[in-house]
């Protein structure tokens, strides 16, 4: 994790303002405005009209203050019929408030003395199926921008007392709203504490996403593997949360964090709680050695081909040797190129609208492919084996490690040219290291592999079913482990009973 | 009254758990020795060489319960107990040579896997290139620390266990017969032939090293104990396999017994299976190089308040390095096998020695304090 310094010193904007200069820089902006209203009740408003909702100042606040006649702020909160009005002096409140959309009222201009009305213009997308994380069975509700709105599909999920939710603002320039959401008496204190610390650590300019805090609050920025899960389904995080774990919410993304996550967790789909538990381990364990695959399977290709040719057998040599006989390259760079063709056309796949990107999908995959093929610049084992494995990488439930799984297996690549199978398991041996030693939050990142936990292995490869998921998982250190009475559960009727 | 000043306290997050010992110890002692072994133990006993494994299983196990008791009695590490039993000076010295030791041991195995690639798989490998490799990685893990080294181990134990199923292939063309007659050796063949096995089952004297880490130390002698055990039987089985697929002639000329062996497993997919086979024993070697560095390397720290272990770790690499290129033909690599195998055996003969002079050192304390 970096250092984040806090250094009071260079706050910005500066703070040593009056309401004066705060209000001569504002005023430079065309969509603000100062409405002197001029009756029995003499007072300002001042707003951005491009933040404030017009309904309500012409619905509640000027009504109230054109038919009484208010001598003071305090008057006015009284009969103004909105929630959340504060008479304050505090320049910072001023600022603030004024920038987020309150209609602040003064009883005359550049006053001390101020009262803050939210008139908020509640712009929102509306919630929408997952894209990322699709799922046929199960809820069909995504996060969306809006930091409350996603609180709230938390919230009406876990009904709970017990829920908490605290709040930061981070970004010296864009006050990003971060929620930090646990269950307390599940989640483990020194979990949250370390949530908490180092969200109020990072000091940044600007917070644009989540994905801007998995970064910054990873405990290793330099690794590939992203250290927390990020999530756009409010069930999956409601499964986490009662789990024991910390869910972190960034206004603006649509996008939740968990953690302390685990390497395993990242292949763990929601499916998999909606199936019946042995379907659920089967394509679990399939999406494990597809990843498996999708890495090592080009890498293991080389190593065999250029050093090992005596492990195929003769038959099959015969297939492999024919489908290579004209092609020029040596196997690294046929598996190279081709592998960055893949890349190249996932990449331009991202970048595309939907309708160009199938296009440009066919185009590639298919034509491409095929010419490369009958030009013998590659081989078809090769082609098939570089597809699959592209595939495979698409099997991953989470986004982010899917993106991590496209770039380790060039390492692979290197070793397997270099020094054969040798080579390869010596890369293997430097990831198994790495993933040793990479934390989440504190807590291991490897486990239940390392350290080993026969009790959380019951949902990691294989999903045991809901009866043998009698303890919440040790990665979280939970404060209650229980979710039910293991004894009744495995209670068992005699015969004819 | 001591326990207090031999104590080494170790923070509460770097401890390792009692089960783990059961890996450390087991990957340690099985390395490059299980590829290899069978023809040393026959040549002194023959065929009735697996009663010789159990030999010096069961010594193993006397050793160890005699390491818990030195352990128990300090309460400290090997540091603490030299500079107990034979003072500052002397006790130094011997920690140094500890140390040396720990080092001679990760220089044997690296240089014989080593060895090992440039036999089966790459004739001209280009060893500076190789071991500097393989040494950043193997400093990736010791800088991590035990923990890390621990998490290798048990990796390295479940990846181990697959090669086991592929013993299946020689058994089935094996035969039983080449075991019989069962006992026609004297004893001191027997006893000449468990000799041999040293270097097989050196790895369990770290234990005096690592002893501190335990959270739960009462508890993890049973699991020492299971692991020594398995790997006893590791060695038993393999040495099984062995005698009974080749005749007692073949094996004298066959120097890696169980490699021969893998050249035999036959998918539809695959055969020559040893390529594989060595690619996957870089993960059995690892752990006997990493905790032979992370001991060695650890005793100067002891020892020294300002030495870092890290910078120590950098030299024993380096030093790892030129030796393990500048031993460059197979007899060398005989030769240091056999000198370590050597040193090995005194340090298995100085452990009861140690034992005796604990007990003896406590039981003088005991009288001066009345």
């Amino acid at each position: 994790m970096w250092k984040w310094k806090k250094d009071k010193g260079d706050e910005f904007p500066a703070q040593n303002e009056t309401i004066r200069d705060i209000m001569k820089q504002l005023k430079q902006s065309k969509d603000f405005v100062t409405y002197p209203i001029d009756g029995e009740t003499k007072c300002v408003l001042v707003y951005f009209k491009t933040m404030v909702e017009p309904k309500i100042i012409n619905d509640r606040i000027l009504p109230a203050l054109k038919q009484n006649a208010l001598h003071s702020l305090e008057e006015m909160k009284d009969i103004i019929s909105v929630e959340g009005l504060t008479v304050t002096d505090d320049i910072n409140d001023f600022r603030q408030r004024v920038m987020q959309g309150h209609v602040i009222v003064q009883m005359k201009e550049n006053d001390k003395k101020f009262l803050t009305i939210p008139a908020v213009i509640a712009e929102k997308r509306e919630v929408s199926i997952p894209e990322v994380e699709f799922s046929v069975v199960g809820p069909k509700e995504a996060f969306v921008e809006s930091l409350d709105t996603n609180i709230n599909l938390v919230r009406k999920r876990l009904t709970l007392p017990q829920l908490m939710v605290k709040e930061l603002s981070i970004g010296k320039m864009t006050k990003t709203r971060v929620a930090i959401l646990f269950v307390d008496g599940i989640a483990n204190k020194e979990n949250v504490n370390t949530v908490m610390q180092r969200l109020g650590d990072i000091e940044y300019d600007q917070i644009n996403d989540s994905s801007y805090i998995t970064q910054m609050i990873a405990d290793n920025s330099n690794s590939p593997f992203p250290q927390l899960l990020d999530t756009e389904r409010p069930d999956r995080v409601t499964g986490s949360l009662v789990e024991g774990k910390i869910a972190i919410l960034v206004d603006g993304s649509p996008h939740a964090l968990t953690c302390p996550t685990t390497v395993v967790e990242f292949f763990s789909a929601s499916d998999d709680y909606f199936l019946p538990w042995h379907l659920a381990s089967a394509f679990r364990v399939i999406r494990l050695f597809a990843v498996i695959f999708s890495v090592l399977s080009t890498p293991l290709y080389v190593a065999i081909l250029t050093y090992h040719h005596e492990m195929i057998p003769q038959d099959l040599l015969a297939t492999i040797v024919s489908s290579r006989a004209d092609i020029p390259f040596p196997p690294i760079l046929e598996v190279i190129v081709l592998e960055l063709t893949i890349e190249l056309l996932r990449e331009a796949g991202a970048r595309l609208p939907t309708k160009v990107g199938q296009t440009i999908g066919i185009v590639g995959g298919i034509v491409i492919g095929t010419a490369a093929v009958e030009a013998g610049l590659t081989s078809n084992v090769l082609l098939i084996i570089v597809a699959l494995g592209a595939l495979a990488s698409f099997t991953t439930p989470v986004y982010q490690i899917g993106n991590t799984i496209r770039l380790v297996r060039f390492p692979f690549l290197i070793g397997a040219q270099l020094w054969g199978l040798v080579g390869v398991s010596m890369v293997m041996a430097f990831f198994i290291a790495h993933l040793i030693r990479l934390q989440s939050i504190g807590r291991p990142f490897f486990a239940p592999i390392y350290p080993l936990r026969f009790r959380d292995l019951k949902d990691a490869f294989i999903r045991l079913p809901f009866n043998k998921q009698s303890k919440r998982p040790i990665q979280t250190r939970p404060v209650d482990s229980n979710r039910f009475n293991q004894k009744r559960a495995n209670e068992k009727r005699d015969v004819d009973e | 009254m001591n326990k207090a000043k031999h104590n080494v306290p170790i923070p509460e997050n770097l401890l390792i758990t009692s089960t783990m010992v059961f890996f450390l110890i087991h990957s340690m002692q099985v390395g490059v020795g299980l590829l290899g072994f069978e023809r040393y133990i026959a040549m002194a006993a023959g065929y009735d060489a697996w009663i010789s494994i159990l030999i010096a299983g069961l010594v193993i196990h006397l050793l160890l319960w005699m390491i818990y008791r030195i352990l128990e009695l300090s309460g400290g590490d090997l540091v603490s107990i030299h500079e107990f039993v034979f003072g500052k000076y002397i006790g130094s010295l011997m920690n140094m040579v500890f140390s040396l030791y720990f080092l001679l041991l990760s220089l044997t195995v690296l240089r014989t896997f080593i060895e090992v690639i440039q036999v089966w798989v790459f004739p001209q490998l280009n060893v500076w290139w190789y071991a500097l490799a393989f040494l950043v990685m193997v400093y990736y893990f010791v800088e991590g620390g035990l923990r890390v080294i621990t998490g290798m181990c048990l990796i390295s134990v479940l990846l181990g266990l697959p090669l086991l199923l592929f013993k299946f292939f020689p058994i089935q063309l094996g035969q039983v017969d080449n075991l019989y007659p069962l006992i026609d050796h004297s004893l001191m063949d027997l006893l000449a032939s468990a000799k041999t096995t040293t270097l097989s089952f050196l790895g369990f004297e770290l234990l005096l090293m690592f002893y501190p880490f335990l959270k739960n130390q009462q508890e993890s002698k049973k699991w020492a104990h299971f692991g020594a055990f398995y790997t006893t039987m590791i060695y038993l089985a393999s040495a099984l396999v062995a005698f009974v697929y080749y005749s007692e002639e073949q094996l004298q000329f066959v120097t890696w017994g169980t490699i021969s062996m893998w050249k035999i497993v036959d998918f539809p997919f695959l055969q020559r299976f040893e390529y594989a086979g060595i690619a996957l024993w870089a993960y059995v070697v690892l752990p006997n190089i990493c905790i032979g560095l992370w001991a060695a390397s650890r005793i100067p720290k002891r020892m020294f308040k300002k030495i870092k272990q890290r910078y120590v770790i950098w030299l024993y690499s380096l030093i790892l390095l030129v030796a393990s290129a500048l031993l460059e033909t197979r007899s060398m690599i005989d030769q240091l096998n056999t000198i370590t195998s050597q040193i090995g055996f005194y340090v298995l003969l100085y452990i009861p020695f140690l034992f005796v002079m604990m007990l003896f050192m406590k039981k003088v304390m005991k009288r001066d304090e009345n």
